[in-house]
């Protein structure tokens, strides 16, 4: 008897200490984090001094020396030694609509994100406008500004110009490997040719899917509110149902164009530059009915103080500086939204001067002629668009 | 083994003489094919695991790691190359080893719980126990978000900690559960009517016999944290992890440094499951 | 306070001893699970006046008559891929873990293991390896035309059956540990003892080891339906329009429509119909059910 009282007793106790453990480490987590790094939180501003920065972005998104963000003579780096402030830069963003997943409870509370920077691609940051969710860029601080390249002043996203300055940039067009196409594809017509049944890839990305599908019709997209995409739609159902279409795919088409999965697919140029150094069969063009052209931005959310918003101009300023923007695009080899950076990778030599001439990272005018960047959607037809290409892609 | 009683029970020890074996399995012919079909599929198991393993020797031309360009040994050379690449493995693997001990802890004392005693709300544990697994990823990450956002708590290693208990808790239950089920507890009673404390009893007799499943369960609870990715991006904040990081950087790159850390995890592993075998046949040795 | 009694089986009818087993782990579930469960049922009861506002809890059912209206096509292939993907996990990990538990020996730990190693890499960079693997001009698509049926335009990527062998390849180890452990503790001197008595081996098993293993067949059957019926990766990179899952759309509903009581309510169904589903299947295995 007096045995198993004891066990008993032994094996709740033990299941207590068990309990403490697990609770333990939940008010841990209402204590405070201790990572490297911003944490998310849902109170307070932060109220860090004016000499660290907080930048969320997309991964791979800036230059990398030895291998490490933080690297010495990289921007990041670069920075901290021209004006001590030192950048806590993370690399969280992997998908727009995640990030505004993750950020909209807090802004719609009005409470700060816990960065101070982020970089949305243009249409999520149009919205984030459009909502009241951004704080005006202190563009007294940043006069390289005008180093903008005139293609996307004043963009449909952002007007005024106030509150967001761009990124990077890329273009969105055919993507197709040469050796299984066994031609060079010119057209959206060729992505529809009977050959290539099964082996055509789209984007989940509406806007670029749908919009060179609409260029490809007559539709334009500058001025969306007014126009009738369903054409386009009709369209890629039509394509999805023949079996035309195999997939709908992110990032993720680099793999099947290598492995020969896809003839061909709508894809990124910066995605093809790296692609075709190890694979010069896999190529890029824009469309003769035209492609889309893409940027992300840096836009500062509402949230941060006087002196985070200031420090932030002053990164801006920094990147917008031809020699930063040109040490950038060496690594990340996406469209510098800066004037002069060619020029500076001339000078650079070697390896990045053959990237100045690169049509992937520099179009020339006609090919620039031939791209349109969207217009701002209403939110309904945004919404209506949305749900219309979920219910084709399967998703 | 120290208690004298002879329990019914499976003992760790059989005599393995051929005959028994083959009894045991069946006859020549179908131990035979059932070895094959084995082998069958463990080759299945592991070929993209080889596919990894040849492509971490690749020296790719270009940031993506797709296509064969030529051997080399200096991604194994410089693993650590990537150094954010680096920092989020090594954040899985602490917050891996963290969330599997106290989901095993918890896990292993619901399965006793469950099998071994008859309660009020037995049926009804079960059932709660299933629903977590029932919930898309998607909808727990993002329910937990709000959760924590609503209690204004910092995210971080210990709120992906505490969303990977979550989670583990239903699997561990289960498996130990698996183990568990139809156990002849009168072992522990004899033990006990020998004079074995019940300290002894637990460590000597109860855990010993549903090591297994909890091993079992260790194992399947590690790979799970490991690969986590969407509960984890969203209780997270700015801590990354392992997927996480190579998930979002597959936008740009995939590098050979990728394969060699998967391939350093796998061969830890097998060394560590290498031990134990090992030292047995010592043991057995000495005895 | 009275002693625990104990019954033929050797169960005890416990008074303190399981609730404080069972504490930890269940108060950790209803503060981490429960309670974000009770704010999806609120949420899928509410409507959003735009895309972008907080949605607002009216009582409001019309996403549950959208769910099992316009969703059903979803639901049924979810359960269909879900369920083949069970039944090969069976055919497949029954056999390995049998010959674990009766071939492995010394070596039981390592083999065991050597199961789940390949899970502890990435689920991208496993997926990758597949489609170099299953590639459109690869040696195993090359072999899969060779069948009469296919042709030389057969693909083995993006096919319902590309789905199916992902999530039983992605899910397999926990069909695999769990009739493991159950059958690592059957004593099989029972079926020698039966042999012994002139017991055909088949007959043996039959009669003998499977019975005993039902618990781990049914515990890996729930941990392989379950997760792999609310899955969308496998669909997503293996998959093509036409075999989207119910997690896909969930997935879709909640990140890209932002429509969280929409999302809420198609989570909700879901588990109701799988729990339904496990109670029915306990049910139809028996004794060795949830009940004991």
């Amino acid at each position: 008897m007096t045995n198993r009282v004891t066990r008993r007793r032994f094996l709740v106790s033990t299941a207590a200490l068990g309990g403490l453990a697990a609770g333990s480490t939940a008010l841990a987590a209402c204590g405070g984090s201790e990572e490297s790094g911003s944490s998310t939180t849902a109170a307070g501003g932060g109220g860090a001094a004016a000499n660290t920065l907080t930048f969320d972005n997309w991964t791979l998104y800036i230059d990398k020396p030895n291998d490490d963000l933080f690297g010495e003579g990289g921007t990041l780096a670069e920075f901290q030694k021209a004006t001590g402030i030192e950048v806590e830069y993370t690399e969280g963003i992997n998908d727009n609509n995640e990030l505004f997943a993750k950020i909209q409870p807090l802004l719609s509370k009005g409470d700060p994100i816990g960065s101070t920077i982020i970089a949305p691609t243009f249409w999520m940051a149009g919205r984030l406008l459009q909502l009241g969710w951004l704080d005006k860029l202190p563009l007294a601080e940043i006069p390289n500004a005008a180093n903008l390249i005139p293609s996307l002043q004043d963009p449909p996203s952002d007007p005024t110009g106030e509150y967001s300055l761009p990124w990077q940039s890329g273009m969105a067009g055919i993507a197709y490997n040469q050796a299984i196409t066994g031609r060079e594809l010119t057209t959206m017509d060729d992505m529809w040719d009977p050959a290539f049944n099964g082996k055509i890839g789209m984007l989940t990305e509406m806007r670029d899917t749908i919009g060179l599908i609409a260029l490809s019709l007559g539709i334009d997209l500058a001025d969306p509110d007014s126009q009738d995409y369903q054409p386009a739609f009709a369209k890629l159902e039509e394509e999805v149902a023949n079996g035309q279409i195999r997939q709908f795919t992110g990032n993720d088409y680099v793999d099947d164009l290598e492995q020969g999965n896809f003839a061909a697919c709508i894809g990124w140029s910066g995605d093809v530059a790296q692609l075709s150094v190890s694979n010069p069969d896999i190529k890029f063009v824009v469309p003769e009915s035209g492609g889309t052209l893409w940027f992300d931005t840096m836009v500062i959310p509402k949230g941060s103080t006087a002196e985070q918003i200031e420090a932030a101009g002053k990164f801006m300023n920094f990147v917008y500086d031809p020699v930063n923007a040109a040490r950038i695009t060496e690594f990340v080899q996406y469209i510098s939204p800066v004037q002069g950076v060619q020029e500076e990778l001339r000078k650079m030599g070697g390896e990045a001067a053959t990237l100045a001439d690169n049509q992937l990272l520099f179009p020339n005018a006609s090919t620039l002629a031939r791209l349109q960047t969207w217009g701002t959607l209403s939110v309904e037809k945004e919404q209506q668009m949305d749900e219309e290409f979920a219910r084709i892609s399967g998703a | 083994m120290a208690e004298g009683a002879a329990p019914p029970v499976v003992a760790e020890v059989r005599p393995a003489t051929g005959s028994t074996r083959a009894s045991r399995a069946g006859s020549g012919w179908g131990r035979r094919i059932l070895t094959l079909v084995a082998i069958a599929a463990y080759v299945w198991l592991f070929l993209p695991i080889l596919n990894i393993v040849v492509f971490s020797f690749n020296d790719p031309a270009g940031k993506y790691n797709l296509s064969w360009d030529g051997f080399t040994l200096a991604n194994w050379a410089d693993p650590f190359k990537d150094a954010q690449l680096t920092e989020a493995f090594w954040r899985s693997l602490i917050v891996a080893a963290v969330a599997v001990t106290i989901a095993l802890a918890m896990g292993s004392f619901i399965a006793i719980a469950l099998s071994r005693y008859r309660f009020t709300g037995n049926k009804a544990t079960e059932v709660f126990l299933i629903l977590p697994l029932t919930t898309p990823e998607i909808v727990l990450g993002a329910s937990l978000y709000q959760l924590f956002l609503g209690r204004d708590v910092v995210l971080g290693q210990a709120t992906v900690t505490i969303a990977h208990i979550m989670f583990l808790v239903s699997f561990v239950a289960m498996t130990v559960k698996a183990r568990v089920r139809g156990f002849d507890w009168t072992v522990e009673d004899a033990a006990m009517d020998l004079g074995a404390r019940p300290l002894r009893v637990f460590w000597k007799v109860t855990f010993p016999l549903i090591l297994p499943g909890i091993l079992a369960a260790a194992l399947l609870s590690f790979a799970l944290s490991l690969d986590d990715y969407i509960v984890t991006d969203f209780t997270r904040g700015e801590f990354t992890t392992f997927p996480i990081q190579v998930n979002n950087a597959f936008r740009v790159s995939y590098p050979p440094q990728v394969n060699v850390l998967a391939t350093l995890i796998l061969i830890v592993t097998l060394i560590l499951f290498t031990i134990g075998p090992l030292s047995q046949r010592r043991r057995s040795r000495a005895t | 306070m009275a002693a625990a009694t104990t019954d033929d089986t050797g169960l005890r009818k416990g008074r303190f001893a399981p609730y404080g087993l069972l504490s930890p782990g269940i108060l950790w579930l209803l503060l981490f699970f429960l309670v974000p469960v009770v704010m999806l049922v609120k949420a899928s009861l509410s409507t959003k006046p735009s895309r972008f506002a907080e949605p607002e809890f009216a009582w409001d059912f019309s996403n549950y008559t959208a769910a099992l209206s316009e969703y059903s096509p979803e639901f049924i292939r979810s359960f269909l891929y879900a369920g083949i993907a069970t039944v090969l996990a069976i055919l497949i990990g029954y056999p390995l873990a049998y010959w674990i538990a009766t071939c492995g020996g010394r070596w039981k730990n390592f083999l065991i293991g050597l199961v789940v190693v390949p899970f502890f890499t990435s689920y991208l960079i496993r997926t990758i390896a597949w489609t170099s693997i299953l590639q459109d001009d690869g040696v195993v698509t090359g072999l899969y035309q060779l069948l009469p049926w296919v042709g030389s335009d057969g693909r083995i990527l993006a096919t319902p059956m590309a789905v199916v062998g992902g999530l039983t390849y992605n899910f397999i180890s926990f069909m695999i540990l769990p009739i493991y452990v159950s059958l690592e503790k059957i004593d099989f001197r029972l079926t020698e003892a039966a042999a012994d008595l002139g017991c055909a081996p088949w007959r043996a098993f039959r009669k003998v080891v499977l019975p005993l293993s039902l618990p781990g067949i049914f515990a890996g059957s729930l941990l392989v339906f379950i997760p792999a019926a609310g899955d969308y990766l496998n669909a997503r990179y293996l998959g093509s329009p036409q075999t989207s899952m119910i997690g896909t759309v969930v997935q879709n509903k909640f990140l890209v429509q932002f429509d969280y009581p929409q999302a809420a309510a198609l989570s909700l169904v879901l588990m109701v119909i799988i729990t339904v589903m496990v109670l029915v299947y306990s049910r139809f295995l028996g004794t060795e059910g949830l009940a004991v």
